[in-house]
């Protein structure tokens, strides 16, 4: 017994499926209205998404592109808003670092008036002995002198 | 670019034909009017600004997911109403319905309209119609793309995501099987 695949060529097979077609194209043709009519309603309800995402597409485009200050408006508000606080940020940076620098050197600046204009000179500070002296000198001072305050009573 | 006029022929052009091959495969008419709108917004969101000349492919693809899309809702939809109908067997008090009942009779009006010969396309359709129905999912959807939307073998690989021997190999099954049941019907195309 011959298979039934065998008989069915490939030419066949197109012809079958084209008549098919056909067919099909025809009993689509004739759908009943009501189903006509849902189909026009959900093809205009697409054309109109369509529409709305068109518009919402070409505003940042054409904004970007033209010189024009009304279409470019969006455009240019939109740059410095994020440039603004960028700019701030930095030159905000800028000024901390400034006043820092600024007061560190007042800071050496009055450490150097004070040893410039004291009697003893800058070289003292550098001696050991003398820095023992500064330690204990003055208390000793102060309580020799005590001691005298009260013999001379 | 396709304009609004372009599209707008392209999707009245495939609207019925799209409905029909949703309604073979979703066999519910609502759902299948779900189906094609939401094919036909997808297009126009979010490919409206394609060429015309690739609206066929890119719709056809479109098509086919929102239907296995449809399928896959109905299994989860499908899986909970078993689950409950399940907890409330016991107190269920429909157990006289009927689903008979809710059965409506095919609209066969048409039939009678234009004599034997209207009746001879008519009945020859519905064979058609109800054969490609019973088709494979893919075989289906291979065969109705490659004919009836007339697509490449090619561009039906593409749109399946197979290789093009497998749309062959479909194809070929599909015409087969169509072609040997109606002629079990003694009906030869």
């Amino acid at each position: 017994m011959k298979h039934f695949d065998d008989q069915f060529t490939e030419i066949q097979a197109d012809q079958f499926g084209r008549a098919s077609a056909a067919l099909l194209s025809q009993s689509a043709q004739s759908l009943p209205a009501g189903i006509k009519d849902r189909l026009h309603a959900a093809r205009m309800k697409a054309l109109s998404a369509k529409k709305a995402e068109k518009v919402l597409a070409q505003k940042p485009v054409f904004a970007g592109i033209s010189g024009n200050w009304n279409s470019g408006s969006n455009g240019l508000w939109d740059t410095v808003g994020w440039m603004a606080p960028l700019v701030v940020l930095v030159f905000g940076l800028i000024g901390i670092a400034q006043w820092q620098d600024d007061s560190r050197i007042n800071d050496i600046a009055e450490v150097d008036a004070a040893l410039l204009s004291d009697g003893v000179p800058p070289d003292a500070y550098a001696d050991s002995g003398f820095l023992a002296f500064l330690k204990n000198g003055p208390l000793s001072d102060s309580g020799d002198s005590a001691t005298d305050s009260v013999q001379s009573k | 670019m396709a304009s609004a006029q372009e599209l707008s022929d392209f999707l009245s052009s495939v609207e019925k034909r799209a409905f029909k091959q949703a309604v073979y495969a979703v066999r519910d008419e609502d759902a299948a009017l779900d189906v094609v709108q939401d094919a036909m917004i997808k297009l126009a969101e979010k490919y409206g600004d394609r060429p015309a000349a690739e609206l066929p492919l890119i719709f056809t693809r479109i098509l086919q997911n929102r239907i296995h899309d449809w399928f896959r809702r109905q299994k989860v939809r499908n899986a909970w109403v078993t689950l409950f109908s399940n907890m409330g067997k016991k107190t269920d008090e429909n157990d006289d319905f009927d689903p008979l009942e809710s059965l409506s009779a095919p609209d066969d009006s048409q039939i009678h309209q234009d004599g034997a010969q209207k009746l001879e396309q008519s009945q020859l359709l519905q064979a058609l119609e109800s054969e490609i129905a019973k088709l494979p999912v893919r075989q289906r959807e291979a065969f109705l793309m490659r004919y009836w939307d007339e697509l490449s073998i090619t561009e039906t690989a593409k749109a399946m995501s197979c290789s093009e021997g497998s749309v062959k190999t479909h194809c070929s099954r599909a015409t087969q099987t169509l072609a040997k049941a109606l002629k079990l019907k003694g009906i030869t195309l």
